[in-house]
């Protein structure tokens, strides 16, 4: 399949801040989460990617176009939610996703059957008609996304689409990005500091780190890749001796509720597995579970000495 | 990931039926630039008096027109009843006259077509989109530009209408008439300018709305002040080019020396009155450039 987005060496330098640094990648179709601290350079990206910040070094292409000089085509075919706040408060969403939606280029009756399909896919029914000042920050969001979908983009870039929203709000505007993903057939990259939420939508994780590429994987692969165990052990205050065990063996070992996370990387002549058993064994507990680790991208990236983080730099081209 | 959705997509389901109609994607005509800036001038034109804006936006602008028109209207209905040899205003002095309602028109109404979208942030959607940064500003100041030519235009029209309905020479009034547009055009280029300018400057609208009719107004009180004494002083040279400095002025000096409106210190030879009609039109470009830039930086922000 052909790439959505492909990046070459893209550099942005704000005079003394280097915000992204010789970025190189392929994002292909399907929904694409861009995960990274505040002032990992996602906004950078995507602002570079519409052909509004020109980058300092590198280039990049969208859906084709190269985003330094055709501009115009990329934005024509791409939909755009920043994460500011950007609606005027004394119009109704219902006008003003008209308005855009005629500002990208679609003729005045299109645009009002595309602002009244956007709004019901995002769930903005009677409220359109009301001055988006009034909107609490969920609708807000949600009049946002609608603008961003208005023109029927082939790519839409969402960054932080769920910032500042309750957790009955946030999974809803998931449960959007993964439908316009999965069933609209548009492309996305969506932008979050959490990797947690991110890997419910995404089928594809890039994980920025002060404008370098951390990771850029299956969202699968990333999980499968953190090749930890989780160990469960019947017994007299079982876990507590299990970890000590198993710490002094020389294999770290994290607590996970009543379970253990067992680093199963490759360290030594012996695989952990039997060093698990061993313990066990040697301790007089009862070894009731031993299995891979789906553990969540957060943690992953919460740790980055995790060896797992750092194994596939980028995508590789075919 | 693919099992991952199913307990989400129940969720969206059960929670909303109307989800399930599905996505249709577009598949109709999409317009060029050229249709969509036309489209923005004109959205921009109506909002600049509060049409498809909120009720209340609409009171200034139309009470502003309305005050502006009244004395024209009047005049009309003189004339259809008294019948005078000739109209009691000049075309070209009527707005002159009625300056400063023109100028409370062009200052209360830039900061909607200049200050709205950079105060609301609104200003990403517009520049993620196919318009150049440059075209949404010329767009914008083109909308003001309409604007505050229906201000200055439509006064001559019922004033013309007027003369040639008491049946004035009509080749006459429409020579003057003709001269008295030619000038709106220029008065309208430079304040459509400023005032853009100044609302894109301050997103607050009280301090555009101030600083516009200050710079207009107190830039043609002093401009008049030094025109007065210096011609007092017989020093007309020194008065002609006092008038190159505000808008009024030098709407009034080319006034004087292209009509027979009596007024202080017209620009006298061929030289002076293209520095008055180059004064107009650079002021106008400059502020047009200005805001070109403003925007474009916005956009890389
Ligand atoms: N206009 C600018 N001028 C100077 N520095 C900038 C500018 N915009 C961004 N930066 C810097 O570039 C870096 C990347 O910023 P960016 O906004 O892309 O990060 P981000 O990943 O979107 O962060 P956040 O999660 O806070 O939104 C930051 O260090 C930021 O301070
Ligand atoms: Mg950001």
């Amino acid at each position: 399949m052909e790439p959505v987005v492909r990046t070459e060496r893209l550099t942005k330098d704000y005079g003394a801040v280097l915000a992204l640094d010789a970025l190189t990648l392929d994002i292909g179709p399907g929904t694409t989460g861009l995960v990274g601290a505040n002032g990992a350079g996602k906004s950078t990206f995507l602002k570079i990617l519409l052909g509004l910040v020109p980058a300092t070094g590198g280039r990049a292409e969208v859906l084709g176009h190269d985003v330094a000089t055709e501009g115009a085509q990329v934005r024509a075919a791409v939909g755009y939610l920043p994460e500011h706040d950007c609606l005027p408060p004394d119009v109704s969403a219902s006008d003003f996703v008209v308005h855009l939606g005629m500002m990208s280029g679609l003729p005045r009756v299109a645009a009002r059957e595309r602002a009244a399909e956007v709004l019901r896919h995002v769930g903005l029914a009677e409220e359109r008609y009301r001055p988006m000042g009034g909107y609490s920050t969920g609708m807000k969001q949600k009049a946002k996304l609608a603008q961003a979908l208005v023109h029927d983009p082939r790519l839409v870039l969402l960054d932080e689409p769920t910032n500042g929203l309750d957790p009955a709000a946030r999974d809803e505007m998931l449960g959007l990005v993964r439908r316009i993903g999965h069933d609209f057939g548009i492309a996305v990259i969506v932008t979050s500091h959490l990797l947690g939420e991110l890997e419910r939508v995404s089928d594809h994780v890039v994980v920025l780190d002060g404008g370098t590429l951390l990771r850029a994987s299956r969202t699968d692969e990333f999980l499968d890749a953190t090749g930890a165990l989780l160990v469960e052990v019947l017994g007299d205050d079982a876990q507590t001796r299990m970890a000590d065990a198993l710490a002094a063996a020389g294999v770290p070992v994290v607590r996970r509720g009543s379970l253990l996370s067992v680093d199963a990387a490759d360290r030594g002549p012996r695989d952990v597995r039997d060093v698990v058993r061993d313990t066990a064994a040697e301790l007089g507990l009862g070894l009731v579970r031993m299995q891979a680790d789906h553990r969540h991208l957060e943690d992953v990236f919460a740790d980055p000495s995790d060896a797992a983080v750092h194994d596939e730099p980028g995508v590789p081209r075919g | 990931m693919a099992e991952s959705t199913s307990p989400r997509g129940t969720d969206d389901a059960g929670r909303s039926v109307i989800h399930d109609l599905g996505y249709r994607p577009y598949t109709g005509p999409r317009l060029g630039s050229t249709a969509i800036a036309r489209s923005l001038v004109l959205t921009g034109f109506r909002n600049a008096f509060g049409l498809g804006r909120s009720g209340r936006s609409k009171v200034l602008p139309f009470l502003l027109l309305g005050l502006n028109l009244l004395p024209a209207l009047i005049v009309a209905g003189i004339m259809a009843f008294v019948g005078l040899d000739r109209l009691p205003i000049g075309y070209a002095q009527y707005a002159s006259t009625t300056q400063v309602l023109l100028g409370v028109f062009v200052a209360s109404q830039a900061p909607v077509l200049f200050s709205r979208d950079l105060r609301h942030g609104t200003i990403a959607l517009y520049l993620a989109r196919p318009l150049p940064s440059a075209a949404y500003a010329v767009a914008r100041w083109l909308s003001l530009l309409l604007a505050t030519l229906v201000f200055l235009v439509l006064p001559v029209v019922i004033l013309y209408a007027a003369a040639l309905l008491t049946e004035l020479d009509v080749s006459d009034q429409t020579r003057e008439a003709g001269v008295a547009l030619g000038l709106a055009v220029l008065l309208a280029l430079s304040l459509a300018g400023v005032g853009g300018i100044i609302a894109s400057w301050s997103t607050r609208r009280g301090f555009a709305v101030v600083a516009t009719i200050a710079f207009l107004v107190i830039a043609n009180g002093v401009v008049t002040a030094v025109q007065g004494i210096a011609d007092g002083e017989g020093s007309t040279r020194v008065a002609e080019v006092a008038g190159l400095f505000s808008p009024y002025s030098l709407y009034r000096g080319l006034m004087g020396a292209w009509t027979d409106a009596d007024t202080l210190a017209p620009p006298t030879g061929a030289g002076m009155v293209a520095a008055y009609v180059v004064v107009l039109v650079g002021l106008s470009a400059a502020c047009v450039g200005a805001l070109v830039a403003r925007y474009r930086r916005e956009a890389s922000a």
